[in-house]
This record gives C-alpha cells, sequence and structure tokens, in this order.
C-alpha cells in the first residue's frame, strides 16, 4: 500500500478488489515470460506432450546438427562441448534441489561432484588398488556414497542457517580437494588414469564411450538429466515439495505448522548430493582422467552461479543456466580467460534487472496440480468467477494436494 | 482439567535470560491471556510451548504428559498449535495453500475438509481470497489467515501471539470476537498481547509478566480493576 492511498483501515470489498488488480498487474509487469508460462499453461496435455518431444529429439539431435554459428568448433570439440553443457545441467538441476527448493545455500557443491568423480575413478581404474567393478555399476555406488556424505554433513551443519550454513559448506568443498591432496590412495596431483567406461564397441572395434568421442557420453547424460527432472518434477509437487517451499518461505513457521524441518533440510541436502555424485561419476568417465585440480572452489561458485543465472527453484532455469555457463568459455575461446569476469558482470546485471533469474520460479501453486492452475488462471481472467469459484465447502476433492505416501 | 502446566520454566538466551522460574497452568476450555511490555518475555514463552526454544530449567506438561523435550512438529501433531508473532504467514503460497500447509501433520481428509469449512465460515474474506497469495494481503487478512492456518492443525491449545499488532482498532475488536468464537467451539486458547484492555476483558484467567517472571494473576476482571495493573499497562492511574 503506498502511502499517497491515504487511510484505508478496514478494506472494504471494492478497495479490496483494487488491490488484488494492482498486484496483479504489477506481477504481469515484472516477467517477461509471463506470456509464454501462460501460453505454455494453457496448451492442453497432448499438446504440451508433443512440444517437449519436440525439445528432447532436438537436444538429442543437437551434437550431430552441429548448427552453425552456434557451434563452438574450430576452438572446442562441439558433441564435447554438449556434454561439458549437460554435466553443467545436471548439477545445477542437483544444486538447485538445495538452494533453489529448500532454500541452503550451499557453497561447496563440488564436494559432492568431486566425491562421485573419485567413486567412479578409484573403483575402475587401473592405477587405484581397490576394488574393480564394472562403469555402470560406479553410478548408482557414486550416487549412494555423495548421499551418505552428504547426510554425514547435513546432520551437524544443518542446524545452521543462513550465512554460517554457507561458510560451513564452503569449509567442506575446501576439505575433499585437500583431503583428496593429502591422502596417499587418493593420489593427489597425479590423480587417476583410465577412468571406465560403458561397455560398447563400435564397428571398427574401437570402443562407443571414448574420451575423445562427446556423442554418446551427451546422450547418456541427456537420458539420466530427463531421469532426473521426472523424478524431481514429482518431488516438487509431492509432500516433500510443499516442505521444502515451506521451509525456504519461513523455517520457524514451517515447524510450528508440523513440518519436521530438520529431516526435509537433511533430505534436500542428501539428494542434492546424490545428483552432484552422480554428475561427478559421468564427467570422470568422459574425461577419463580424474586428479585433485578440478574441484576447487571457483567451481563450486560456478556451479551456484548457473542455479542463479537460470533461477533459482526452477528446474528448466537450472538447465539453462548450467548449459549457459559451461558453453560461453567454450563457444567464445577467445574471451575464456575472462569468463569469471564476465559471468560476475552477468550476475550483477542479473540481480539488477532480473533478480529472480533467467526463468523465476513459480512461487504459488507449485504444490497443487493442473486443475488448480487452471482454476486459478480461470479467476484471474474473470473476476467474479474468484468471488464464487469453488463449491461451497471449499475443498473441493480435485483441488485437494497431491500426498505422496509415507 | 489442567491441559498444559509450565512448572518452575527458564529460558535463556546465550547468558540473558529472558523468562526465569516460570510457573503457570491452563485449564482446558480457557481464555488464558500474558499480558506485558517489550521484552519481558511474552514471545519466549510462546516459542518455549510450542518447542521453537527449549528451556534452560523446568518442565512443560501437556494433558499430563511431559514434552519439555518434545521437537515441535510433534507437538503441533499432539494438538498444540501457534498464530506466530508478526503473523508469519508463507508470503509466496496462496491461501489455500497457506491453510494446507497448517494441516501438514494431519492424515484425516474428512476432518481436514471440515476444518476448512469451520476456518471458511469464521473468516468469510479468506473463503473470497483463497488464490490470493499470502504476501499480497493486508495486516488484518495476514492475522487471519494466521489464525486459520493455526487452527487447521485442529489444536486443542491454539497459541496467538500477539493478534492484535499493527492492526485498526475495529479490527482489533473483530478479531477478539472471532476468538471468542473459537474458544466457545471448544479450542483452549493462549494468547499473549500488550494491547491489555482487550486481551483481560476476554481472558478467564491471566498474568502479568515483567522482565521474564509473573508478578500478577487473577480472573481477566481482577486484573483489569488492579490499580497497579492499572497504571502499568491500560494508560489510567
Amino acid at each position: 500500500m503506498s502511502t499517497t492511498d491515504g487511510p484505508t483501515l478496514m478494506p472494504d470489498s471494492e478497495s479490496a478488489k483494487d488491490a488484488i488488480d494492482r498486484v496483479t498487474a504489477g506481477r504481469k509487469k515484472r516477467h517477461f515470460t509471463q506470456p509464454f508460462r501462460d501460453k505454455w499453461n494453457n496448451l492442453r496435455r497432448p499438446q504440451q506432450w508433443a512440444f517437449l518431444l519436440i525439445v528432447v529429439v532436438l537436444a538429442y539431435a543437437l551434437p550431430i546438427l552441429n548448427p552453425p554459428i552456434i557451434t563452438s568448433e574450430p576452438g572446442n570439440d562441439w558433441p564435447i562441448t554438449c556434454f561439458q553443457m549437460a554435466i553443467y545441467a545436471l548439477v545445477a538441476v542437483g544444486l538447485n534441489v538445495v538452494v533453489g527448493y529448500a532454500g541452503l545455500l550451499d557453497l561447496g557443491y563440488v564436494a559432492f561432484f568431486a566425491v562421485g568423480a573419485y567413486t567412479a575413478a578409484m573403483l575402475t581404474s587401473p592405477d587405484s588398488p581397490f576394488l574393480h567393478i564394472p562403469y555402470l555399476w560406479t553410478v548408482p555406488v557414486a550416487m549412494a556414497v555423495t548421499m551418505f556424505f552428504g547426510v554425514i554433513l547435513g546432520i551437524p551443519t544443518l542446524r545452521l542457517r543462513g550465512d554460517y550454513l554457507a561458510i560451513v559448506t564452503l569449509g567442506f568443498g575446501e576439505i575433499v580437494r585437500i583431503l583428496a591432496t593429502i591422502i596417499p590412495a587418493m593420489k593427489g596431483q597425479v590423480g587417476f588414469q583410465n577412468v571406465g567406461r560403458p561397455p560398447g564397441v563400435q564397428a571398427d572395434g574401437s570402443p562407443l564411450f571414448s574420451n575423445s568421442n562427446g556423442t554418446p557420453w551427451y546422450w547418456l547424460t541427456l537420458t539420466v538429466i530427463i531421469i532426473v527432472l521426472l523424478l524431481a518434477g514429482n518431488l516438487e509437487r509431492s509432500r516433500v515439495g510443499r516442505a521444502w517451499v515451506a521451509i525456504r518461505q519461513d523455517e520457524d513457521a514451517a515447524e510450528i505448522m508440523g513440518v519436521p524441518v530438520f529431516k526435509y533440510k537433511v533430505w534436500a541436502f542428501a539428494i542434492g548430493a546424490g545428483v552432484g555424485g552422480l554428475s561427478g561419476a559421468l564427467y570422470a568417465g568422459q574425461i577419463g582422467f580424474i586428479n585433485n585440480q578440478k574441484f576447487d572452489v571457483v567451481t563450486s561458485i560456478l556451479f551456484l552461479a548457473a542455479v542463479v543465472l537460470g533461477g533459482a527453484g526452477n528446474k528448466v532455469g537450472a538447465i539453462i543456466g548450467g548449459a549457459v555457463v559451461a558453453y560461453i568459455p567454450l563457444r567464445f575461446t577467445a574471451i575464456a580467460e575472462y569468463k569469471y569476469l564476465i559471468f560476475g558482470i552477468a550476475l550483477v546485471l542479473l540481480m539488477i534487472f532480473r533478480a529472480q533469474g533467467l526463468l523465476p520460479a513459480r512461487q504459488k501453486l507449485l504444490a497443487y496440480g493442473r486443475t488448480t492452475y487452471e482454476r486459478v488462471s480461470a479467476s484471474t481472467r474473470s473476476r467474479p468467477a474468484a468471488q464464487n469459484g469453488g463449491p461451497p465447502d471449499g475443498r473441493p476433492s480435485d483441488e485437494a494436494p497431491k500426498r505422496v505416501s509415507e | 482439567m489442567t491441559l498444559l502446566e509450565l512448572k518452575n520454566v527458564s529460558v535463556n538466551y546465550g547468558r540473558i535470560e529472558a523468562i526465569h522460574d516460570m510457573s503457570f497452568a491452563v485449564q482446558k476450555g480457557e481464555i488464558v491471556s500474558l499480558i506485558g511490555a517489550n521484552g519481558a518475555g511474552k514471545t519466549t514463552t510462546m516459542k518455549t510451548i510450542s518447542g521453537l526454544l527449549n528451556p534452560a530449567a523446568g518442565t512443560i506438561e501437556f494433558e499430563g504428559e511431559d514434552i519439555t523435550k518434545m521437537k515441535a512438529h510433534i507437538r503441533v501433531v499432539r494438538g498444540i498449535s501457534q498464530a506466530p508473532e508478526g503473523r508469519g504467514i508463507f508470503p509466496g503460497m496462496t491461501v489455500l495453500e497457506n491453510l494446507d500447509m497448517g494441516a501438514f501433520g494431519r492424515k484425516d481428509r474428512s476432518g481436514m475438509a471440515a476444518d476448512f469449512d469451520r476456518v471458511y465460515s469464521l473468516f468469510p474474506r479468506l473463503a473470497e481470497r483463497k488464490t490470493q497469495q499470502g504476501g499480497t494481503m493486508s495486516g488484518g487478512e495476514q492475522q487471519m489467515l494466521a489464525i486459520g492456518r493455526a487452527l487447521m492443525a485442529a489444536p486443542r491449545l491454539l497459541l496467538l501471539d500477539e493478534p492484535s499488532m499493527g492492526l485498526a482498532p475495529q479490527f482489533i475488536k473483530q478479531i477478539f470476537t472471532i476468538i471468542k468464537e473459537i474458544n466457545e467451539q471448544g479450542t483452549t486458547i493462549l494468547l499473549v498481547e500488550q494491547n491489555a484492555n482487550q486481551a483481560l476483558a476476554r481472558a478467564d484467567r491471566a498474568f502479568v509478566l515483567e522482565t521474564g517472571t509473573i508478578t500478577h494473576r487473577g480472573t481477566g476482571r481482577e486484573l483489569l480493576s488492579n490499580p497497579a495493573v492499572k497504571e502499568a499497562y491500560l494508560g489510567v492511574g
């Protein structure tokens, strides 16, 4: 309410309606993506699926299409660039669960990425003295190990809030990197060569998933991203997702609503860590070589930048953010040295003009199904519908939120 | 029958003692008011009962069970629900979503539907605003939402922390009328207020809190006519 409105003590229904109109008008002006979002939500389900199918097919075709201008060649191999973009996108989707959904600022996410990469490397590389298992088995193992680390880190630190949590996670990121340096079994800078790869050979007998061929790795990672997105989408709409939204908006209020805040924060941390470990394992497989030089704090910040750039809390935004952060230095090799400067400026500009990121999170109705969305968008278009929109019982059955069984 | 009992409870913030050796009980079906100035320990008392703060000493019993060490989110399921100070609604959620969060710990669908009806009949305004975002509502509407949300947990004890804060005088009256109505429907209410006049007039019993200890106790009417209370809290001498 602005001060020029004068005193309006009890909002009568007329002034309240005006207030709603002002708010909705203001909101529409803020997001330039809103028309697209409305259009998308007004499409029928089959149309949405058809559109998604086209996007997915295009995404799979990306390394083969090698579109001119967009391509990173001749500076960098295009399929490898696609793979890098996919890995960053996957990392951003995982970090988005922690930062975007649950609102926990994690500055040491690279640690989970590193744990995943080292798990894959130490279980497959001939340089490693440990038990060797087929590469594809290391992927679930890496996820399990990083989730375990997520819980181990989460239990003592998630009692902290905001800035304190950020500092502790920052420290954790460094601890993992330094441990890789000082523990002899982790081989410091020497690292692990010849990390394993998925099975399969080409016609000429060379391995399908070779270090120089990015395309199969890209397809594998893209498939993983799609699976993770489907799971994340389900989580978002579940009871867990609603709890995360509540925790992000007001932790104390969530607790006194009966949300086991601590438990759900640890869950967010563990799930985010698992996705981080998964991407680390894929990364280690493609690169084929892992040492302690690749997991510095700057990478953590870059991961976070990807999430913030895309719009914390929006999984599609996270994918775009991750892909952009990976793409720019590989495409514009001449300015790659200045990538941190460029990202810094980009983030500052973003914070000034679009503080919620490229694709802002849907704050409201996150937890509710499509029927509710349709009801609401119908009622905001024609105001009378809002007044007597729902049946008199106030809680029609189709409006009930989805609850996962516990 | 005693619903809630605090026995010799002390609460510290670091080395500062916010509540000292406090004991009081709330009987089933009552409205009990805690009044006091800023910094007297009113909100601390509320947070200690709801479980957001842990007492350094003393015990809290609810329905005869010791809940001193019980986590806040479990206390909600047991029947203690709070409308926090400054309303504490979820600004990005709609009215419907906020109310639904209130029922987070519940599983009885039919009981929840009945409580939605109850909240909408107590606060018709919320029924009109179901799809509006909580953060865009007026202060009074947010207060209604905070109380409605707390009711969605089907509490046996409802904690209200400064329900009149920042509201227009005529609206304060309305809120207290609704509080009385909630109480008559069978919910025990413990409320904390700076607005001593209303809080004492509506309360069955009341306590006056000064720097972490209870200095006066009695029925609402007794305290309203108590000269010391009058002078300190009712602005008449």
